[in-house]
């Protein structure tokens, strides 16, 4: 157990320093982007002004209320002293809404829509891969490569293909927006239902999207698992074929369970194309528009969110891996 | 035990199944409280004593909104309504605030609404026309007894003097822009509003036009609500403008019901005061008015072809597809291309201060050289009437403009595009030649070689800047494109005070569309140098054009009240503007799009549809557009 | 060698992509050398031509030879072309609407349904209840009517440059026709147009070229960084390993799809040719080939082999070479495969996002699915414009997974059927 612990805050200790790093580039990395955006705000604002010091003063006012005038390392710990008090700024591509605000209106709809559909898209995949790997024969040869075939329209292609024919020609899902057109959110059956209906398109655009990947990576790791020299040792010893076939699968779910991790990463952006296809609110849309509003509160903001979804969901890996997977466990110990 | 495995797995995938039946609804309920609040159930939506004329039942949690009550619209809101503050300049909500020529009067009032069709001036909260003094300094209105604010006070002069005053003091666009023109609004009685206009060293105003087209462009804002935000604010400007103004208090027939991410709803005040007899004697028949905030044009257009919305202010290409191929009940303005009126002249401009670009034979041989009726045929998918149809000059496809110039007159100036040869016979006689043999032509030995550029994403824009690029190769000048971002693009090319950077060689951006003061103000935005030197010009003449002559026309027409010689005078500036041609048009824009879908809602504004005043196609919100939305009925 | 190679063009699944995917590479190589022209011409003046066989109308007529066919029911098919059941249909209703008794309108009759239709319709009547797009049907319909009730041949005339008058030319009867091989201008657009008017077939085959190309770059860039990283880390372990595992966790926690985007909007549109795209593709997407790697490397490392060969002393090189690589050669060789598809895939995105490489220079995948898209072909049902695109991307990567599954099985024998 000593060996275990070890393993646990050495880990720990390299996912708070990644966090640090992490946290600053979020903040160092949309400042290096060129432009000046509080020229951007003035002139939509400064609209019809002809006297340059007016202007030359509404520049001053809103780079001293965003700060950018400062040295950057001044603005950094500006920063850090308001995010530790929750608060994330004004969106300069929204002025006056709160970066808060902006992303509390969208983040919900990427979770609710991605977490779901890469779960169920990752279980799909790994069952049909595994199946794959086990079964061979026709399943292998028919249902695979269909599957696969599937999954290697690009995203944004299975979500226009889906629009096309089960939004605008079979109507038989609504078209655009994250619930009816003529709706009001409410908590009644009504909107509920409108949220479900409008919910399928872009879920199952990323589901059938998912499923080939996660398929072919599971067929890959159980083919590779079941020829391995302990299956045939096994085999071999006159061990029960079911208690191999538990620690192959175990064996070969270990880097998909790392690729789920991973994808919970790629959530944010898996889903903007999607977002745009279906008009779907989300994160993927919001961000997209700060960087080219280059809203650096907003990208900060929002990429510190997802810093803290993915470093969360690895941690969780990791230390599920050590529990898993003995051989790590000893080699982290070993040293 | 191969089955065994078999079982599991075939359990394993049922799982799937039921975690993605049940997993699917769950996940909803955080959507509920993401909304920016509902700004305030307006006050006085559903009078209980007074019968209202529509006796819709209130809406109640869950129910949509009554598709017979409920118009909607596409193309006006770009992502979410930032506040409703009608001071600033940067609310992004296009549903209630737009100030202007072609101002949008549904929640917030002008003295008088603009129809771009007739070019006449219409009393709205105004009583009666306006009136001159015989010195024209001085502009004198009065008030509609019947006007009232949404808090049931009346609209006095005050107010509109206030207003004024407070756009000054926090020195806002509307302020700055006119403060020139204005010496001062204020209140004879409660009921008389005198706009007194800046003079000149003689005594005359400075420009009488502006003056009268301020009374049609601007809002009146309640005296009230303004001191009660000055107070909130304590007087900074910047807090006074960023004020999100949940609060506000306004005179126009909608006000805020509901807005978030994906929509923005506006709700039919039953008491506005417009159903007086004395202005429109009615309410006006939809009692919401929604727009679903959409990602792009296809979703936008998807949702216009689906029925889901009625009023499409997009750029959508192929429209008659939707009546031609596919039977939908579909119509524009006019039946037939261009579709719509056009009203703006999206132009061209060159960098005058560009290698070869200060030569008129250079920069006339281009656009001489360009393949306009590709343009209009691919770019804008014929939504824009030829060069052909309406000659270039400096007025827009409006009967009304198109009679303000001498046509034979400028004739010979005039070309239709894709002219190569003249292209390069003027180019020769200019001595702009091809010295090295490398096919490109040098001008003081340096080849000329050019970036052609406007905002990435704007597609008919991009479409016609490649076109304009390919005409170069035509004619042995090399043009290439690039496309930077808007943010960027727009701090470089309103940045009028030095030269333009490398790479804004010809560059696009519109012209003014139709209003009062049209087309004066275009030709002025166009070609005036007075812009030249400004940090921040949102005006025009971004290739910083110079001319005495010009100048001085765009001095005189305001003060000028003669119509023969006002026509003398706009022919001379078309003959300069041919002649030089510091910039060029590339097509004909309509002031909006306006295509909509009569599977609800009819008898929208279209062409000799015998309305009189004519009902102009703005979308129904826009000036005297707003006047169609008393005349819709619903499909039988 | 000769032999694995043997083997691996007798699997079926490898043979099957490896068709696909030489096809696509024959025609991109092939078809440039057939149809020499320049990709982004613009040939139509409008949008969105149908794919078929363009004639020339001017030349048609000007054919020195006419033929002559009387071919049974040609006039019932040149009516129907103008004046469908629908139509009739609506003709009644309109008839009706303005007044005239049910009982006169006959819509199986042609000709007494145009005499009616002809003595009866006002455009300016107005009739309650109709919308304008009705309205403006019922006008279109009347113009396309007035050709049907023409009598008698068409006249082809020139106008006279000195007079203006008009000089017969000759007459075109209802049965004249020509033959397409003697008229000299036919064009073939076998998928159509775009919306700028360029043929769509020899700018999906130039793109296909382009996004093989950055798909290769990126792919290959990424696989080299990933693997050699990869490597490293589950190998060496100890500091090494957290290190590397440190930077890839960075990587990993600002999502390649943020970097992207920003780095993409920092170059600029000027900077961004496609190979900048495929390279900047490479740079952010190598993570998760480490992460695999290291993975596999990390259990592979206490096998008993490797543990021989590192008693015997060999060096870390030797052990990586020899001992490692060629136990996860075949899941490097499907890394990288498809790290290749997905750098395709990437480009697509960004364009899409308007982030790819600028236009003007040279088609790609994914900037004609951005144009179709902006010009919004797939709601409008203009299928040529985005569906040929997104088979070919499809068809691309298939190809390359099928080929990596059918190497799979030979590189584990167990496998084969």
């Amino acid at each position: 157990m000593k060996g275990y612990w070890k393993y646990f805050l050495n880990k720990l200790g390299w996912f708070a320093i990644t966090f640090v790093f992490a946290f600053v580039l979020n903040f160092i990395l949309p400042r290096l982007m060129p432009g000046d955006p509080v020229a951007a705000i003035v002139s939509r604002l400064a609209q019809g002004m002809s006297n340059a010091t007016g202007v030359q003063a509404i520049y001053q006012q809103y780079a001293d209320l965003f700060g950018t005038n400062r040295p950057m390392h001044e603005q950094f710990f500006i920063y850090v002293r308001n995010v530790f008090r929750g608060d994330f700024g004004f969106s300069f591509s929204q002025y006056p809404r709160p970066v808060a605000e902006v992303l509390g209106a969208s983040i919900w709809w990427t979770i609710a829509l991605q977490f779901p559909a890469i779960l169920v898209g990752w279980i799909i995949g790994n069952t049909l891969g595994a199946l794959a790997a086990y079964l061979k024969g026709g399943f292998d040869k028919v249902l695979m490569p269909v599957s696969i075939f599937v999954s290697n329209f690009p995203p944004f292609g299975m979500a226009v293909i889906l629009l096309a024919i089960f939004g605008v020609t079979l109507k038989w899902f609504p078209i655009a927006g994250g619930y009816g057109f003529d709706l009001i959110p409410s908590f009644s059956w009504n909107f509920f239902w409108s949220v479900f209906i409008h919910y399928q398109l872009p879920f199952w655009s990323i589901v059938l999207i998912a499923i080939g990947g996660q398929a072919i990576g599971m067929r890959s790791m159980a083919i590779y698992e079941l020829n391995a020299d302990y299956v045939k040792f096994s085999r071999f010893m006159g061990i029960k074929d079911q208690k191999i076939i538990g620690y192959v699968f175990r064996n070969a779910m270990l880097p998909q369970i790392t690729g789920l991790a991973l994808s919970i990463g790629t959530m944010v952006g898996g889903a903007l194309v999607a977002e745009i296809v279906f008009s779907y609110p989300g994160l993927g849309y919001t961000l997209m528009n700060g960087v080219m509003g280059q809203d650096y509160p907003l990208i900060s903001a929002a990429t510190l969110i997802i810093t803290i979804m993915v470093l969360t969901a690895n941690f969780i890996i990791e230390i599920l891996y050590g529990i898993i997977d003995p051989r790590i466990k000893a080699a982290q110990s070993e040293q | 035990m191969r089955n065994k495995i078999l079982t599991l797995l075939s359990l394993l995938a049922v799982f799937a199944m039921l975690l993605s039946a049940c997993g699917t609804p769950t996940p909803a309920a955080p959507a509920e409280p993401e909304a920016t609040q509902p700004p305030a159930q307006p006050q006085a939506t559903e009078p209980p004593a007074q019968p209202a004329p529509t006796e819709a039942p209130a809406l109640k949690p869950g129910d949509p909104l009554p598709r017979t009550e409920t118009l909607y619209f596409n193309g006006l809101q770009w992502g979410p309504v930032v506040c409703w503050n009608p001071y600033s300049s940067n609310c992004n909500n296009a549903m209630a605030l737009a100030a202007g020529d072609n101002a949008r009067v549904t929640m917030f009032e002008t003295p008088y609404l603009y129809n771009m069709l007739d070019g006449k001036q219409y009393p709205l909260l105004a009583d009666g026309d306006y009136s001159w003094n015989a010195e024209r300094t001085e502009l004198t209105f009065k008030i509609k007894p019947a006007a009232k604010w949404s808090d049931g006070t009346p609209v006095t002069a005050e107010d509109v003097a206030y207003t004024w005053a407070t756009h000054v003091k926090y020195n806002t666009g509307t302020g700055a822009g006119n403060k020139d023109y204005i010496e001062d609004i204020v209140a004879l009685d409660p009921k008389t509003v005198v706009i007194k206009a800046k003079l000149d060293a003689n005594g005359k105003a400075v420009n009488p036009l502006i003056v009268s087209a301020f009374v049609s462009s601007n809002y009146v804002v309640q005296k009230a609500w303004t001191q009660k935000l000055e107070q909130r604010t304590g007087g900074d400007a910047a807090k006074f403008l960023a004020d999100t103004a949940e609060d506000v208090v306004f005179s126009g027939p909608y006000g805020p019901f509901y807005a978030d991410e994906t929509k923005v709803v506006l709700v039919r005040n039953d008491k506005y005061w417009g159903q007086d007899p004395s202005m429109w004697g009615k309410l006006p028949a939809p009692k919401y008015l929604a727009h679903a905030i959409f990602k792009d044009n296809a979703a936008g257009f998807a949702a216009f072809k689906a029925g889901e919305v009625d009023v499409s202010q997009q750029f959508n290409a192929n429209i008659q597809d939707l009546w031609l191929k596919e039977g939908l009940p579909v119509s524009t303005y006019l039946p037939d291309p261009p579709y719509g009126i056009g009203a703006s002249l999206p132009t061209a401009f060159y960098n005058l201060n560009s290698h070869g670009l200060n030569l008129v034979a250079v920069r006339k041989a281009i656009a001489m050289a360009v393949d306009y009726d590709t343009i209009v045929a691919n770019a804008m998918a014929n939504q824009s009437a030829t060069f052909k149809q309406v000659p270039r000059s400096l007025m827009n496809p409006t009967p009304g403009e198109q009679a303000l110039y001498d046509h034979d007159a400028v004739k010979d100036l005039q070309w239709a595009g894709k002219d190569y040869e003249a292209a390069k016979k003027l180019l020769d006689e200019a001595g702009v030649v091809d010295t090295d043999g490398d096919g490109w032509r040098e001008y003081e030995g340096k080849k000329l070689s050019y970036v052609a550029t406007c905002p990435n994403g704007w597609s008919d824009w991009q479409a016609a800047i490649e076109i304009v690029a390919a005409a170069g190769k035509e004619i042995g000048i090399e043009i290439t494109t690039n496309y930077p971002e808007w943010s960027v693009y727009q701090t470089v090319v309103t940045k009028s005070d030095a030269p333009l950077p490398a790479g804004y060689d010809i560059f696009m951006m519109w012209s003014a569309g139709a209003g009062p003061t049209m087309p004066w103000g275009r030709i002025r935005n166009l070609l005036s140098s007075e812009w030249i030197g400004q940090p921040s010009n949102w005006s025009g003449n971004w290739g910083q054009y110079k001319n005495e002559r010009v100048d001085e026309l765009i001095k005189a027409i305001p003060n000028e009240t003669n119509p023969d010689k006002l026509k003398e005078m706009y022919t001379e500036l078309v003959k300069i503007y041919l002649t030089e041609v510091p910039s060029f048009t590339l097509m004909y824009r309509p002031q909006n799009f306006h295509a909509v879908n009569e599977s609800v809602w009819t008898n929208f504004p279209h062409q000799d549809d015998g309305t009189n005043p004519p009902v102009p196609p703005l979308n129904l919100v826009d000036g005297w557009s707003i006047a169609g939305l008393y005349n819709l009925t619903l499909v039988k | 060698m000769k032999h694995t190679l043997r083997q691996v063009f007798r699997s079926g699944k490898f043979l099957f992509g490896f068709s696909i995917f030489v096809s696509l590479v024959l025609i991109v190589l092939i078809y440039p050398l057939l149809v020499p022209d320049d990709p982004l011409r613009i040939l139509g003046q409008g949008t969105f031509f149908p794919p078929g066989i363009y004639v020339n109308t001017y030349d048609s007529i000007n054919t020195s030879t006419k033929y002559t066919l009387n071919l049974p029911n040609a006039d019932v098919r040149r009516l129907e072309s103008k004046l469908s059941q629908e139509d009739r249909l609506a003709m009644r209703e309109w008839l009706i609407a303005a007044g005239i008794a049910e009982s006169e309108i006959d819509i199986e009759n042609t000709s007494s349904l145009l005499a009616l239709w002809n003595s009866n319709y006002d455009p300016k009547k107005s009739i309650p209840g109709m919308t304008n797009a009705r309205r403006n049907y019922f006008i279109r319909l009347n113009n396309s009517l007035k050709g049907l009730t023409m009598a008698g041949d068409l006249v082809v005339a020139s106008k006279n440059a000195e007079s203006g008058g008009l000089e017969d030319l000759g007459v075109v009867k209802d049965t004249d026709y020509v033959n397409i091989s003697e008229v000299a201008n036919v064009r073939l657009l076998l998928l159509g147009t775009d919306n700028f008017g360029r043929d769509m077939l020899t700018e999906l085959v130039t793109a296909t070229r382009v996004s093989l190309q950055i798909g290769f770059v990126a792919g290959l860039i990424a696989t080299l960084i990933g693997l050699t990283l990869g490597l490293l880390a589950g190998y060496v372990g100890g500091i090494v390993d957290d290190i590397i595992m440190f930077f890839t966790n960075l990587f990993t926690v600002i999502p390649s799809f943020v970097l992207l985007i920003l780095i993409s909007y920092s170059l600029g549109q000027e900077q961004r040719g496609a190979f900048t795209v495929a390279t900047v593709i490479g740079f952010t997407s190598w993570v998760w080939t480490t992460r695999a790697v290291r993975a596999q490397v990390v259990s592979l490392r206490n096998r008993d082999h490797v543990n021989l060969s590192k008693l015997s002393g060999h060096s870390i090189a030797h052990i990586i070479i020899h001992d490692i690589l060629p136990y996860i050669a075949s899941y490097v060789v499907m890394a990288l495969i498809l790290q290749i598809s997905s750098g395709i895939l990437a480009e697509a995105g960004l364009s899409i996002l308007g982030l790819g490489p600028k236009t003007t220079e040279v088609p790609t995948l994914g900037l004609i699915m951005r144009w179709a898209m902006i010009y919004q072909a797939h709601i409008q049902g203009n299928w040529w414009a985005y569906l040929p695109v997104l088979v070919t991307i499809a068809l691309i990567t298939f190809s390359m997974n099928l080929m990596n599954t059918g190497l799979d099985q030979v590189f584990n024998p167990a496998l084969r059927d």
